[in-house]
């Protein structure tokens, strides 16, 4: 990397519905972030924020509303559609060409002013052959955790693990939206929503503006006692048609290639000390693991039965309850970003894990099936 | 700062009422004229930058999905800019960053739109804040009025004359867009023809307004060592500049646009740019309404506050004249909204290579780029250079 960027502050807000409205919460995590970092909104060179307008209760232009609420009046911005950690790569690009020293990244998505996830997700399908089919995320991701179980001989108690693994994590999250102590049995006999997922293996939908400010490195020496580097980031996009594609064989081994390789990560199981990864469906979990190379294809089953993913864990995955618990949609990439800052900086509170984290990874996916991956490797 | 940056291939669609193809069609019809243009394939490009307006336009969201085939983006890494109207130059921008940061070579950039498939006014009116500001909006017309009419009240410029050099920019323009073969609107019409258009919102007129087009433009950004390589002529991003002002329509000044200002400041100073108007040879200003226009050649420092009536009238923007503005027709003659500021990318680059074809400015060495949205709030320019 030509020039490194760290993150040197970061905040973010509860997931569960607010009465405030969505510039009382944008504004307060701003000034947050700001805060934390000892910085007014004058010092901030750049601003690029990550929404989509589809999740912005029925405004379109969705940057324009909130455009001087995150401090970016008369600044040079941009945002990023869909997933947030763009936005994230997006301000680490900025800062590499040194044009810039301070860069604000934010994701904003006020969930309960929005139509259910799924009157959304229906919007990404065709107008002519999916969209009369109905096809929204949830059933996309039904079919592909069908296929996985198929292939690799994974059960429905593997998968409904990780719902309870995630959701007894997020007790210990003060932000999370859903968390609770649940069994296996609980979460299979949960409501079936789009066979064979249940209803507690499927992410609901949050509140979250979700925050991290992003220096060169003389700067976030100056800013901040430990800042966090980004080391790497990749991301690749499938092709469109659920038809076309091999849902067993997706585009996050391309992005997260892409990210290792920047970061110099050659054995991701070995060197990887933590990972916060975008499971809005239980299985995904298990499949982005098996791609992240965390551990080999199809025995991210044997992972989750062995325990080291729980938070006491050799490799924790999702500490913080992940996207299982807390679903702005937007916001989620970012707020795993945010979390793993957290763990490497100590900061983790409650949901701090045991082990000492130096190197740890963020993960975010949209679209059908994961049709979008984004990678990013905080360290040290 | 950062590495150099050049555009090197340019495409566009031929823009307009497009019922012959789909929207994904559309956009291959964009990239594979950038690869055929550049002799580049797929395989050669690190990254794809997308972006649109709303996803209410044509009713899909999040079209980087959809269009991911079309774009020939599958398997590779990823951007999605949307800024509004401005969107067309943020995505350059983004494609410049990426570029510039070091992490890529070669850098795909798509701006699309299909506004046939949808109601842009209607989508527009989605933009103002529903409790108080929606119910007086109506679509984009209803802001650029009021802001014509107090740019005028504030510097005393006669209702005749503003009339008039409104409708020089409509005659000229339309006449332009005869020689630009992608441009969607293509009539002539005369001075009397726009002052007696359809009134849209007074002062504006039907021939003061820019079309609903169907459209994509794609642009292929490059490193120079790239260039170098591929040995094309490039043409150099010079400046980069952005600014946002206040969302609720009453914060901000009308008549001194602040963010078009600071923006095309920013560009300058990175470009050196000192008195535009002698400096430059091209600008693509992005004029949905030509009363707009005005206002922009002021905001850029074209000319001074109030004066840029007279000099529309005596031709100093026109191709022939001091600094030619929008030789190519402009948005007022083609507008598919997130491919139009590309699109005025494009132009610059193609101006600034020599390579515009029947609406070439002889020798343009210097141009700026310039796109604005959301609704007027945000103003990006980009500044395209013959040399390093």
């Amino acid at each position: 990397m030509s020039k490194r960027v760290g993150i040197v502050a970061v905040a973010q807000n509860a997931g569960a519905e607010s009465k405030d409205n969505f510039y009382d919460q944008a504004y307060r995590v701003t000034k947050e972030v700001l805060d934390k970092a000892g910085l007014t909104r004058d010092d901030v060179e750049t601003i690029v924020s990550a929404s989509s307008d589809i999740y912005h209760g029925g405004i379109s232009c969705a940057n324009a509303y909130y455009w001087e609420t995150t401090g970016a009046f008369m600044k040079n911005g941009s945002r990023q559609d869909g997933e947030s950690l763009f936005a994230l790569f997006y301000g680490a690009m900025r800062i590499m060409t040194g044009r810039y020293d301070t860069a604000l990244v934010i994701g904003l998505c006020k969930g309960s002013e929005n139509p259910p996830n799924d009157t959304c997700t229906l919007m990404y399908s065709d107008p002519f052959y999916l969209r009369n089919v109905g096809l929204t995320e949830t059933m996309a991701a039904a079919f592909q955790m069908r296929a996985y179980m198929e292939k690799y001989g994974i059960t429905e108690e593997q998968c409904a693990k990780v719902a309870v693994k995630n959701l007894g994590n997020a007790l210990g999250n003060p932000y999370a939206h859903r968390k609770g102590r649940y069994t296996v049995e609980e979460v299979l006999q949960s409501p079936r929503i789009s066979d064979p997922l249940t209803e507690l293996q499927c992410a609901p939908q949050s509140e979250g503006m979700v925050a991290a400010l992003l220096a060169s490195e003389e700067k976030a020496k100056k800013l901040s006692r430990k800042p966090v580097w980004i080391k790497g980031f990749g991301s690749s996009i499938d092709a469109y048609d659920i038809g076309d594609r091999d849902l067993l064989d997706g585009q996050l081994k391309n992005a997260a290639a892409r990210a290792y390789q920047m970061a110099g990560i050659k054995e991701p199981a070995k060197e990887i000390d933590l990972a916060e990864i975008s499971e809005p469906y239980a299985f995904q979990e298990l499949m982005w693991c098996e791609d992240l190379g965390l551990c080999r294809a199809g025995e991210a089953g044997k992972l989750i039965d062995s325990g080291k993913t729980e938070r006491t864990g050799e490799l924790p995955v999702n500490p913080s309850g992940g996207v299982l618990a807390n679903n702005p949609y937007v916001s989620r990439g970012l707020q795993r970003a945010v979390e793993a800052y957290l763990q490497i900086t100590g900061q983790a509170g409650e949901r701090q894990v045991e082990k000492k984290v130096k190197t740890a990874l963020a993960h975010g996916a949209h679209g059908f099936a994961g049709q979008c991956h984004a990678v990013a490797i905080l360290g040290l | 700062m950062g590495r150099p940056v050049a555009i090197i291939g340019v495409g566009q669609t031929y823009h307009g009422k497009r019922m012959d193809v789909s929207y994904p069609e559309l956009v291959r019809e964009a990239v594979m004229a950038v690869f055929k243009d550049t002799g580049l394939s797929p395989e050669d490009i690190d990254g794809v930058v997308s972006g649109t307006m709303p996803s209410m336009m044509e009713g899909i969201a999040l079209t980087h999905f959809y269009l991911a085939d079309a774009m020939q983006s599958a398997g590779k890494p990823i951007m999605k800019t949307e800024t509004c109207g401005s969107t067309g130059v943020s995505i350059a921008h983004t494609a410049y960053y990426w570029v510039a940061s070091g992490l890529a070579d070669l850098i795909l950039a798509v701006g699309h739109e299909k506004m046939n498939e949808g109601d842009s006014q209607a989508t527009m009116t989605t933009v103002a804040e529903p409790f108080y500001q929606r119910y007086f909006i109506s679509g984009a017309p209803g802001v650029f009025s009021m802001q014509s009419q107090m740019w005028t009240v504030r510097y005393g410029i006669s209702e005749e004359k503003v009339r008039d050099a409104a409708a020089f920019i409509s005659v000229t323009h339309h006449e332009d867009a005869f020689d630009n073969p992608y441009a969607h609107i293509k009539m002539k019409v005369s001075m009397d023809d726009v002052k007696n258009a359809r009134i849209i919102t007074y002062p504006v007129r039907l021939l003061d307004v820019c079309p609903n087009s169907d459209g994509a433009c794609a642009v292929i950004f490059a490193s120079e060592e790239m260039v170098k390589k591929l040995n094309r002529k490039p043409a150099w991003v010079k400046g980069v500049g952005y600014r946002g002002d206040e969302y609720f329509f009453g914060d901000s000044d009308k008549a001194v646009w602040e963010s078009a200002a600071q923006a095309a400041k920013e560009a300058y100073k990175q470009a050196g740019i000192k008195n535009p108007r002698k400096e430059l040879d091209v600008a693509e200003v992005y004029n949905p309404f030509t009363f707009q226009e005005m206002l922009f050649y002021e905001c850029f420092g074209f000319c001074g506050p109030g004066e840029s009536p007279d000099l529309v009238l005596k031709g100093t923007f026109t191709r022939n004249g001091e600094l030619a503005c929008d030789p190519s027709g402009g948005t007022l003659c083609t507008n598919p909204i997130g491919a139009t500021g590309l699109i005025r990318v494009a132009e610059a680059a193609l101006q600034v290579t020599g390579r515009a074809g029947a609406h070439q400015i002889p020798g343009a060495k210097l141009a700026l780029a310039h796109a604005m949205g959301g609704v007027d709030q945000f103003n990006g320019i980009m500044i395209l250079g013959s040399k390093l």
